[in-house]
């Protein structure tokens, strides 16, 4: 394959991490700890969108190889994920007055709770939407490019759901008020946002963009109750890596944990892909470590950097 | 060894008075986690209780006369913990052995099979062997599922003693090194062979492999490595339960093999396939049985595996004499035997006719007669009660060749049996059985 070819498959890969990293990190600015219950909320969104998908089927036509339905399955699974999440603030998180630390635990408890669900629900095995698979797109091949409808729909779908979020972000009251409380809650408070309900819709967006990538999982792989909690890990790794808090941070840190995830066969064949360094050369390491590839970047991007990428300087 | 057995007779002594409150205190000495106690508690318990009331009563009854009592042996089974799925199949196929084995009685007397549970670990499993050799001192000891278990209580328990063991289900390669160690279920290893074969045969001198990261996937691998003749131009691990392999499917492509080998569970599997699906490559897969599944099936899309070839462990499901025990098995229970059953209800019968053919009820004596009642000499016959006429007429142990419902057994050195394996062909998305392989 194709140096092109493996840029295209991390870019596909990256834009699924996007998705799960900026409602991590949202959610951490605004709330103020790692909630460990993201990638199940990944998995809730997921299985959501199964269930509608499975009751309303294809509704007629199809964009980019995907019917109607499974746009209204995506909306509904997003809006079934930001549901569970503001539920969950809302009789757990909210009342526990407990520090980031408690808060941290809690959600790893919370997180077993909606993963049991699931399995009590739907079993332990895996599945996938009742979509068919396609064939890679035709006059992308001779680029060595071999990438789906569905990963160009992947794509497409994660850059207007970041435009989006940007443009809420920078422009909008409530973008404004989200970055006050990120930045100082006190001082937002008493300058009369209700943080509450800025805490509520960070929950929405955070937990809402998380379910988008969670159905964008199950529709790249295959959904399984520990689908979103398998994907947690990396999640995490792009997250500090961008800059733990930072939204834009994270869409970075999210980008390059999959871009390096998916390169990770290049690099025993660095000769041929780089042009000064002499053919035969590579770094021999096997496309297992891919994972443990990227945490070493990470670890090394923090030595150098402490807060991360984007992150603020440390007060 | 004394310690253990002391806490067995502290677990006896409890259970004839207080039943199975004195599963706690057994449970306690093998320190066992507090979840799995609490797990394995009821149905061990009353596994335990049943056990060792038959074991008080026939031990009770040996003391006073020992020509017309039962013959007792031992299992240790998986009835509890991660495996306990082989020992339910197991307890169905036990049992209709041991019908069919008291319907004719061995020279008159029954045949008891004192079972003891395993909690599917090493600890559990060496506990129980060590009542049943100890306590019980049965010279015949069927166990156990898991292939560390049975090694475990091979090395811990039985070796070095002239107690007879018999593993029902373990299939890990490495218990062909103890030839004293006798198995019903084939080795890994013959999958391996008959996979390298397969795709010899087929014509290709290049193959591609991945394999699950764990000791199943690791083992099977060398295994195959060792018996192929060819190249292998791609060999990598993948780890379970990873989000994208598509990395891994397209250096297989790169590696421009045209036979692609897949030691992998069906999850991982499905997922690659549908990668090397939507990636456009073309490919002859191969498949060692952990990939087969009718999830699989459902979730990977028409077409996209046709004609992949797997090598299942199998029973000879077109013998007749398989046939005759799955109908009887679907009578009794409303299903049909998985080849895990047929393995156990072998065990049974293979030790019954040991016990007949030998001259004394010893673990030397069995020693003897255990392969030689089903090893390739004699009159081949298909039933106990066949083979059991043969010995009741005089017969010697070399007189016959009992073949069994999961295959010919015929132990060979390492204490293995000719394994039969079934290959299947994936033909319109649906898996077809195409042949049989005697290992």
């Amino acid at each position: 394959m194709t140096v092109l070819g493996y840029v295209a498959n991390g870019l596909v890969f990256s834009s699924i991490i996007v998705l799960g990293s900026i409602g991590l990190s949202l959610v951490y600015s605004i709330a103020d700890f790692a909630n460990f219950a993201h990638g199940d909320t990944m998995t809730v969104g997921a299985y959501a969108a199964l269930v509608t998908f499975g009751a309303v089927g294809s509704l007629g036509g199809a964009v980019l190889g995907l019917p109607y339905g499974f746009f209204l399955a995506l909306f509904i699974g997003v809006a079934a994920g930001a549901a569970v999440a503001v539920v969950t603030e809302r009789l757990i998180y909210e009342p526990l007055s407990v520090d980031s630390i408690g808060l941290l635990i809690t959600s790893i408890g919370v997180a077993f709770v909606y993963r049991a669900v699931i399995q009590i629900g739907f079993g332990a095995d895996f599945t996938r939407f009742e979509i068919g698979a396609l064939r890679p797109i035709e006059w992308l091949i001779p680029y060595g490019i071999r990438v789906t409808r569905h990963d160009v729909a992947i794509v497409a779908s994660a850059v207007v759901l970041v435009v989006g979020l940007h443009l809420l972000l920078q422009y909008t009251d409530l973008g404004r008020k989200m970055r006050a409380m990120a930045d100082n809650p006190t001082l937002a408070r008493v300058s009369g946002i209700r943080t509450r309900r800025i805490r509520y819709w960070t929950w929405v967006i955070g937990a809402g963009l998380a379910a988008a990538g969670g159905v964008f999982l199950g529709l790249f792989n295959q959904l399984s109750p520990r689908m979103g909690f398998n994907l947690l890990l990396v999640i995490f790794a792009a997250v500090i890596l961008g800059g733990i808090g930072s939204v834009y941070g994270a869409m970075l840190g999210g980008f390059l944990i999959g871009m390096i995830n998916q390169l990770t066969p290049l690099l025993s064949r660095l000769g041929e892909v780089l042009p000064l360094v002499p053919d035969g050369f590579g770094i021999p390491i096997g496309i297992e470590y891919a994972n443990a590839i990227a945490f070493v970047i990470m670890v090394a991007v923090l030595l150098a950097r402490p807060t991360g990428i984007a992150g603020e300087e440390a007060v | 060894m004394s310690r253990d057995t002391t806490s067995d007779t502290d677990r006896r002594t409890y259970l004839s008075v207080a039943g199975a409150t004195g599963l706690a205190a057994f449970a306690g000495c093998v320190s066992t986690t507090d979840t799995e106690e609490d797990a394995g508690g009821d149905s061990d318990g009353d596994g335990e209780a049943d056990a060792g009331g038959e074991d008080d009563a026939a031990s009770d009854d040996a003391d006073e006369s020992t020509s017309t009592e039962s013959y007792q042996i031992g299992m240790v089974d998986s009835l509890t913990g991660s495996l306990s799925a082989f020992g339910e199949r197991n307890q169905r196929g036990v049992e209709l052995a041991l019908g069919r084995v008291n319907e004719q009685g061995i020279d008159g007397r029954d045949l008891e099979l004192i079972v003891e549970d395993s909690e599917s670990e090493n600890q559990g499993g060496i506990a129980a062997a060590q009542k049943l050799v100890n306590q019980d001192e049965v010279p015949f000891l069927i166990g156990a599922v898991g292939s560390g278990v049975s090694l475990a209580i091979y090395e811990s328990v039985t070796q070095g003693t002239d107690v007879v063991q018999l593993s029902q289900n373990s299939t890990g390669l490495n218990l062909t090194d103890f030839p004293g160690l006798l198995r019903m279920s084939p080795s890994g290893r013959t999958q391996s062979l008959a996979l390298a074969n397969l795709i010899a045969e087929d014509g290709y001198d290049e193959v591609a492999i991945t394999y699950v990261n764990n000791d199943y996937g690791q083992s099977l691998t060398d295994a195959f490595v060792d018996a192929w003749d060819g190249d292998v131009v791609y060999n990598t691990p993948h780890d379970q339960e990873q989000q994208s392999y598509s990395g891994i499917v397209a250096e297989m492509n790169d590696s421009g093999a045209d036979a692609w080998l897949f030691i992998a569970y069906q999850a991982e599997f499905t997922t690659m396939v549908n990668e090397v699906y939507s990636s456009g490559y073309e490919a002859q897969f191969y498949g060692a049985d952990s990939v087969s599944g009718d999830s699989v099936l459902a979730n990977t899309p028409e077409g996209s595996m046709d004609g992949m070839k797997i090598v299942v462990p199998s029973a000879p499901v077109e013998e007749a004499n398989y046939q005759t025990f799955a109908a009887d098995f679907e009578a009794e229970y409303g299903q049909e035997p998985t080849s895990w059953a047929a393995y156990a209800y072998d065990c049974v019968i293979n030790a019954a006719l040991a016990i007949q053919a030998a001259d004394e009820f010893t673990g030397a004596a069995l020693t003897d007669t255990v392969r030689r009642v089903s090893g390739p000499e004699g009159e081949t016959v298909t039933s106990f009660e066949a083979a059991s006429e043969i010995l009741a007429d005089g017969g010697g142990p070399d007189d016959v060749d009992y073949q069994g419902v999961s295959g010919p057994i015929d132990f060979n050195e390492a204490g293995d049996p000719v394994g039969f394996l079934q290959i299947l062909e994936v033909q319109d998305h649906e898996y077809a059985g195409t042949g049989f392989i005697e290992g």
